[in-house]
């Protein structure tokens, strides 16, 4: 019966099997509400987070998601600013990452918030000094671009599309998506940089501190780029997934591969800056403010200095060195590794911006106070997983995200 | 809107704790929880979970026994000046729910703006800032003890030492009412001040010549927390003991507390 | 009109536009957010007319001065009194959390009677009159089966006009067993009893602030020592006169810390120490010799009863407590004990001071004898910066009634401590009493400001003794562990609610009352326990009823002091400036009329105290006591309990202090949970690791391990007294113990 909601000439699996698929995923979903609604009714003292960690795991996962997200504006700013047309075939799946992503975000600061009905104070009452207020704007207007980027494809559903309002107003927003296109990116280099200014403005917090360019400091910039250059290879590793899982191929390699060495470009000039600005903070920066570099890195049960080189060069130089070569880029083992190593090196990255920061003491009198998440918030973070699973199967299943799938699985 | 600029024409009200005689008895800190409605639990010792705007932290020399030496060092919230009011916490509130006033030096919180971010908590090098991470629940019948003149906070904001400024309100009505000019130093004093059996905590106006603050911050053994930060706290701690005052921001081998301006 | 899919569509966007541009959903969005800011579960304080009521706080020994803030008939804060002799205005943590207590739904709020198993928490609420009829019924029976004696009172009250009056009343009802809860102050007593000649009930005063050098031998100055508050001020006073405090313990404690000097020694050499001191004074001449000569004997020699001259204080000295030898006991350089002597020798006004802690335990007396005898050598006695034997004062204007034919017999029955008077109680001596039944049985115990079921040590052998009492009676209002085990509750005001005196706190230079208002209408159906007494005296009617004649305890206070209640009404304190101190050069009143270093009866030598334990003991747990932690009558309130450090409560858990070395010795590394074993008893701790203990040492606090009050202090930690026991001193019959041997293993 829901054959009549599938695209034209591809082939998808038997609505039982499918069905399994989101009951499962559901199950998990449906614990990540659980957990979710104990937050909102108890409290946050439903989660191991405390007055050292007045940032913790799902904050983490706001921003590693935010960062992985970042594949939807940076495929968007090449395809319709630059004008790399090969992309269109890619950008699809790169807007619905994203729009995943930026909800999960959304939600998450939702469940964060000790106060969620008055959540909307921060734009009622903004100050606009807080880079967590040029979060919330540019967020949200971006996640308002991805869901105009979205609806699009939704409304090319072949059970919609029958509906001529309905087809007008898709093809309408059609023509008009590359400017949509470009808002978002504008907006998605801010957000990005001012998630990265988050941290990075914590003059109190020397461990994250740093020096910048007129109100931004280096991470506003780092973080951006980095999203730039590492979102994609989150699009791409879950492209290769769903092709896993799928069983088929969606994208063609040329497409892959060009996304692939944008990306791996990009990587090798922020790690560039990276190590620079790591260099700058280990020897000018910390040093003024009395600490050396392993005044971070020592004295505590889990941060030593693997969790840099994992960082900066496992999660970095190494995944930037593969895709750069043609030969690294061309085989599909390689490739892979190399965005497994950037998917990694991006949430340390994040993890280290949020966690490490609230670890380490300032006081000379304090200690390193190391956490673990309580049940509820695995649950609520691995939640935006299972809703991402669902809108992902739902979304392939009924709706053309991937254009080169009918010509490259041809139905007999 | 020149004056508000020119902090230094106005009040600034702090504080000068004399570690020398501070007994880490840790009356200021329940005085100060008597003074503003801060809830307690059944189980506190999860310090990380505890709100103590007044904090005693103790500290040591790190030397084995019998080498050993040990001190206390209260720490309410140092009312942070940054640069030019842009103390660590207030300039990162997104819904501007923390205040520095310019009149005064005093880094209030607004609670009912508060929507539990917990941003602050994370610029705040000192811990000072406190979250509710519980509804408040006093025993039955023990409510009553609650000091009207402070508001009590609903679960999911977050509080810290407010300079106990109920009393400078209290203070400053007191003294339009009988027609004075302005409040005299004995006129607002902070519950935590007044409770220490010690005598180890001195406020006042910092800015003012008259008030002993202003000639106790001057001590050559005074110094201030993380300083090198550029917090710019308005807590002044004194202590003969070099290490203490070495505890008191982080320092390279080769750098000593006399050679930091 | 048909509805097809298009105008369906348009119709629901064209709601949700309307709606979301309609005020609806932005009033709902500002009234939820108001909601939140004015939950119903979170309290709101009532406004209300602000007065303040002096008054004085009682919940330990130190009577400060407080100031209650009351909004409307609501106390809201407690804060110290400005300008009060005592306190100059500061106030200790426990002090400032009294509210709590005021308000605490855990009091006893009603006369109760034990409906279950005794300790089963079963009660049934009683009237007063049901209350008062049954306690004087069963005193009435005990009279008539002649067993008036077979009754005992204890009191914490110190010697106020309560426990006078608590005294009186088992007196005239005929039992010599009234108890006060025995601490150093016993031994300061006895000190100046024998060597100073003073009247049992002389009161110990100290001129701490005019000394300028202080040898303290574990007292805990900056822990409770004394009157909390007051000893603050003093130090703090003594930074700027540039005094030095020395402290000698094992520790480093709070006291230690601030201290100009650390000392640690090996515990119970203490004594051993100030003969060593007194041995370089006397070979370098460095003490004062004027005073010496003219006013003490037993230095040079001694007299005994048979007409023979036997060493005195300075041959003994000489002979046996050379610094090398001390250096052995105490584990101090030779060269570290001349050193300080010689400082000491220096210092213009320099005091020695005993007493462990905050001095909860009397302690031994050779030990006092001994750091005593070192004031006696500088002549710090009776003089400026010096330690007093105060007048008591005159309060005692109540009329004498003889007693009746039971009461006359029954006083003069032997007290069930040994004691051969009532100047001193030895309360460590009453559980072996009770168990054994002898010299008699235990029929009945009144317990009022006090809780000796938890602070007496050895816990288990207190419970026995407990169980064999027929018959228990608390006066109290917190349900603390003795009212919990009693059979009645005839529940007292609390401090805050009650008229009483408050007698000069300890260590003090001059004779100060204070006087503890009601600052509050009782909350509750509650008595204050001196309107139950005269009750109950009426009840027993007779020559009982006649001693304590007055209508009320406020009539019977009244008369108690005299002139001095309208001061004290006025300034809620009394300080008698017209005091005549005894000086220095007046004569003793002890037999030889004079300052006595030794006589026949005694000569402060070391014996050390035997500390319970053998060699399968390889530890030694030292108790010590901390600002935070009240470990008295009065349990630590909710806002006590949650400024404990995390180093001492754990969740449920109590932490052991321990050097890290001895730890490391024994593979044990911090938090780890270990069994402690003392001949006493055992408990499950978790390990803290503390450089400044010295190693083979551990130490637990006072105070933790309830197993009564509230949930905000019941089953945390362990009490100490359950791990220890009393250790009768050879002078005094007090307790002398001051440690205990243990082990640790991994639990
Ligand atoms: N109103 C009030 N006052 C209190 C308290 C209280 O709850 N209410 N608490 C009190 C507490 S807990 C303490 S420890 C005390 C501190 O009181 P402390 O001064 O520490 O008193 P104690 O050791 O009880 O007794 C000291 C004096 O009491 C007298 N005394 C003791 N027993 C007898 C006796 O049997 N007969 C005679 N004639 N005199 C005796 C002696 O003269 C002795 O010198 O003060 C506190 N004062
Ligand atoms: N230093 C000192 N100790 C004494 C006496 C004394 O005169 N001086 N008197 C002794 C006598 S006579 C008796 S009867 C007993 C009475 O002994 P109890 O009746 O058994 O006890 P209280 O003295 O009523 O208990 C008051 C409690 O308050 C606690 N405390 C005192 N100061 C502070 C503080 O600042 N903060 C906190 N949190 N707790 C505090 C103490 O730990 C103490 O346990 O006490 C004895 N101990
Ligand atoms: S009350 Fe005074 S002495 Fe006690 S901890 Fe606080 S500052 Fe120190
Ligand atoms: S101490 Fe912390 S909370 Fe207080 S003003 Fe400074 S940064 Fe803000
Ligand atoms: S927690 Fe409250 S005060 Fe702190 S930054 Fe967030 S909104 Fe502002
Ligand atoms: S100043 Fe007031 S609010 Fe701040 S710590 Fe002291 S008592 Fe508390
Ligand atoms: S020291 Fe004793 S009398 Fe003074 S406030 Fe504290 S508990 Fe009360
Ligand atoms: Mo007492």
């Amino acid at each position: 019966m829901d054959s009549a909601f599938i695209p034209n000439g591809v082939r998808r699996c038997a609505p039982g099997k499918f069905l399994v698929v989101l009951a499962v995923a559901g199950a998990v979903l449906l614990w990540g509400v659980y957990a979710m609604l104990l937050c909102w009714f108890k409290g946050l003292n439903q989660t191991n987070m405390n007055n050292n960690y007045g940032f913790a795991l799902w904050i983490w996962a706001d921003l590693a998601v935010i960062a992985l997200g970042g594949g939807a504006f940076f495929t968007g700013f090449l395809r319709y600013i630059i004008g790399k047309d090969e992309l269109k075939n890619i950008v699809n799946y790169a807007v619905l990452i994203g729009f995943i992503c930026y909800s999960s975000a959304l939600l998450i600061l939702a469940i964060d918030i000790g106060q969620p009905l008055r959540g909307w104070f921060i734009f009622w009452h903004a100050n606009v000094h807080s880079m967590l207020t040029e979060v919330a704007f540019c967020l949200s207007c971006y996640f308002g671009v991805l869901t105009i980027e979205y609806i699009p494809l939704i409304l090319e559903n072949r059970g919609i599309d029958r509906v001529p309002f309905l087809h007008h107003l898709g093809h309408n927003m059609h023509d008009i998506m590359a400017v949509f296109a470009a808002t978002g990116a504008f907006l998605s280099f801010f957000h990005q940089g001012s998630l990265g200014g988050v941290a990075g403005v914590l003059f109190g917090r020397p461990f994250s501190y740093r020096e910048g360019f007129f109100i931004w400091p280096w991470t506003f910039f780092l973080f951006t780029w980095s999203a730039a250059a590492y979102g994609p290879c989150f699009t791409l590793l879950i492209t290769k997934i769903t092709e896993a899982v799928t069983g088929k191929k969606l994208v063609k390699d040329n497409v892959v591969e060009l996304l692939a060495k944008i990306s791996g470009w990009m990587m090798v000039t922020y790690i560039i800056a990276k190590i620079v600005d790591t260099l700058y903070w280990a020897n000018v920066t910390a040093p003024s403010k009395g600490l050396t570099l392993m005044d971070f890195y020592s004295h505590n049960a889990f941060y030593g200095v693997w969790i840099l080189i994992l960082e900066i060069v496992i999660g970095g130089i190494i995944p930037a060195a593969i895709l750069i070569t043609d030969k690294g880029r061309k085989s599909p083992a390689a490739r892979t590794t190399a965005f497994v190593l950037a998917v990694i090196g991006v949430c340390v990255n994040r993890w280290v911006m949020v966690l490490q920061v609230m670890a380490a003491p300032v006081m000379t009198f304090d200690k390193w106070a190391l956490y673990y998440p309580s049940w509820q918030e695995v649950a609520t973070t691995i939640l935006p997983v299972a809703y991402g699973v669902i809108l992902i199967a739902i979304s392939y299943r009924y709706l053309p995200i991937f254009p080169q799938e009918p010509e490259l699985n041809p139905i007999d | 809107m020149k004056a508000e600029e020119n902090h230094g024409n106005t009040k600034k009200f702090g504080m000068v704790i004399d570690l020398d005689v501070c007994t880490g008895c840790g009356s200021c800190m329940v005085a100060c929880m008597a003074e503003n409605n801060v809830p307690f639990r059944k189980d506190e010792s999860d310090k990380l979970k505890s709100i103590t705007w007044m904090r005693v932290y103790k500290l040591s020399n790190g030397k084995p026994y019998p080498e050993t030496d040990i001190c206390y060092l209260p720490r309410p919230c140092q009312h942070c000046e940054g640069h030019e009011g842009h103390s660590p916490c207030v300039s990162v509130c997104p819904a501007t729910a923390t205040d520095y006033d310019m009149q005064t030096g005093i880094v209030s919180q607004i609670y009912t703006r508060c929507f539990g971010c917990r941003y602050c908590m994370a610029a705040c090098p000192y811990h000072a800032r406190y979250f509710n991470w519980y509804d408040p629940v006093w025993p039955k019948g023990m409510e009553k003890y609650l000091n009207p003149d402070v508001s009590v906070r609903m679960r999911g904001v977050v509080e810290k030492c407010s300079f106990c400024i109920q009393r400078y309100q209290a203070a400053k009505n007191r003294a339009f009412m009988e027609g004075k000019a302005d409040i005299e130093e004995g006129d607002y004093q902070t519950a935590c001040t007044q409770a220490c059996p010690a005598g180890a905590i001195t406020f006042g106006d910092l800015n003012n010549p008259a008030h002993a603050v202003y000639k106790l911050k001057k001590q050559p053994n005074a110094f201030r927390l993380l300083e090198r930060l550029g917090t710019n706290p308005k807590i002044y701690y004194l202590s003969s003991r070099e290490w203490v005052r070495r505890a008191g921001d982080n320092y390279l081998k080769n750098e000593g507390p006399a050679k930091i301006g | 009109m048909k509805i097809d899919r298009r105008s369906f569509l348009s119709l629901g966007i064209g709601v949700a536009a309307g709606t979301a541009f309609s005020p609806l959903p932005w009033k709902l969005m500002d009234d939820v957010s108001i909601w939140t800011q004015n939950w119903p579960w979170t309290p709101v304080p009532a406004k209300g007319e602000s007065t303040w009521v002096n008054s004085v706080c009682t919940l330990c020994p130190g009577s400060c001065g407080i100031s209650v803030r009351k909004v409307d008939d609501r106390g809201v804060k407690i804060e110290g009194m400005k300008d009060h002799p005592v306190n100059q205005g500061g106030i200790c943590s426990l002090g400032l959390a009294g509210l709590q207590l005021l308000y605490s739904p855990d009091r006893v709020k009603t006369p109760l009677k034990r409906a279950g198993k005794r300790g089963e928490g079963k009660w049934v609420s009683i009237s007063w009159d049901q209350a008062i009829s049954e306690v004087a019924g069963k005193l009435k029976e005990l009279i008539t089966g002649g067993q008036a004696h077979t009754v005992a009172g204890i009191t914490g009250g110190g010697p106020n006009t309560l426990s006078r009056l608590f005294k009186r009343f088992l007196t005239a009802y005929g039992s010599p067993n009234f108890f006060n809860i025995p601490s150093i102050d016993d031994s300061y007593r006895l000190a100046l009893q024998m060597m100073n000649g003073a009247t049992p009930d002389a009161t110990v005063g100290l001129d701490l602030e005019n000394t300028d050098f202080i040898l303290s031998f574990g007292c805990g100055l900056l822990d409770g020592w004394g009157s909390p508050v007051h000893m603050f001020k003093t130090n703090t006073a003594w930074r700027k006169t540039q005094a030095r405090v020395i402290q000698i313990e094992p520790r480093l404690s709070r006291t230690a810390a601030k201290a100009y000097q650390w000392i640690p020694i090996t515990p119970g050499s203490e004594g051993a120490l100030a003969l060593g001191i007194a041995n370089v004074l006397i070979t370098e001449s460095l003490y004062r010799k004027d005073f010496v000569d003219n006013y003490t004997s037993g230095f040079e020699g001694v007299v005994n009863a048979s007409g023979e001259l036997q060493k005195g204080f300075k041959q003994h000295v000489l002979d046996n407590f050379s610094p090398k030898a001390v250096s052995e006991l105490t584990g101090l350089d030779p060269a570290a004990i001349t050193l300080l002597a010689r400082e000491f020798a220096k210092a213009k006004a320099p005091i020695a001071l005993f007493g462990r802690g905050q001095g909860k335990l009397p302690g031994s007396m050779d030990e006092a004898l001994a750091i005593h005898a070192l004031n006696m050598l500088m002549g710090a006695i009776n003089q400026k910066g010096g330690i007093y034997a105060l007048p008591t004062p005159d309060s005692q204007t109540w009329p004498v009634v003889p007693p009746d034919a039971v009461a006359d017999s029954g006083v003069k029955e032997p007290r069930l401590d040994g004691a051969s008077s009532d100047a001193y109680s030895r309360l460590n001596q009453l559980p072996p009493a009770v168990l054994s039944g002898k010299p008699y049985p235990l029929n009945a115990l009144l317990v009022m400001e006090a809780n000796p079921l938890y602070t007496m040590s050895n816990s288990k052998a207190v419970q026995e003794a407990f169980d064999k009492i027929p018959l228990v009676v608390s006066f109290s209002s917190f349900m603390d562990e003795t009212a919990q085990n009693s059979d009645l509750i005839l529940p007292n005001h609390i401090y805050l609610e009650r008229q009483e005196d408050a007698p000069l706190p300890a260590g003090f230079s001059k004779p100060v009352i204070s006087l503890s208002k009601a600052v509050f209408k009782p909350l509750h159906n509650t008595q204050h326990a001196g309107d139950t007494l005269i009750l109950l005296a009426k009840g027993l009617g007779g020559s009982v009823a006649e001693t304590l004649p007055w209508k009320d305890f406020e009539a019977c206070l009244k008369q108690a002091m005299g002139d001095k209640m309208e001061p004290l009404q006025k300034t809620g304190y009394w300080v008698n400036t017209g005091a005549v101190f005894p000086d220095g050069k007046t004569t003793f009143t002890t037999p030889s009329g004079k300052f006595e270093f030794a006589s026949s009866a005694f000569c402060p030598g070391f014996t050390p105290v035997k500390i319970e334990g053998d060699a399968s003991y390889p530890l030694l747990l030292i108790p010590y006591d901390t600002m935070r932690l009240a470990s008295g009558y009065a349990a630590n309130p909710p806002f006590d309990t949650k400024i404990l450090e995390e180093t001492i409560l754990l969740h449920q858990d109590g932490l052991i202090e321990i050097n890290p070395k001895t730890a490391q010795s024994m593979g044990l590394s911090e938090n780890d949970r270990v069994l402690l074993q003392t001949p006493r008893g055992q408990a499950n701790v978790l390990i803290h690791l503390e450089e400044g203990i010295m190693p083979g040492v551990i130490a637990l606090p006072r105070g933790l391990g309830h197993t009564a009050y509230d949930a905000y202090i019941a089953g945390k930690g362990v009490n100490l007294n359950g791990l220890t026991g009393p250790v009768a001193d050879p002078i005094s019959g007090l307790d002398a113990a001051w440690g205990i041997k243990a082990k640790l293993s991994k639990a």
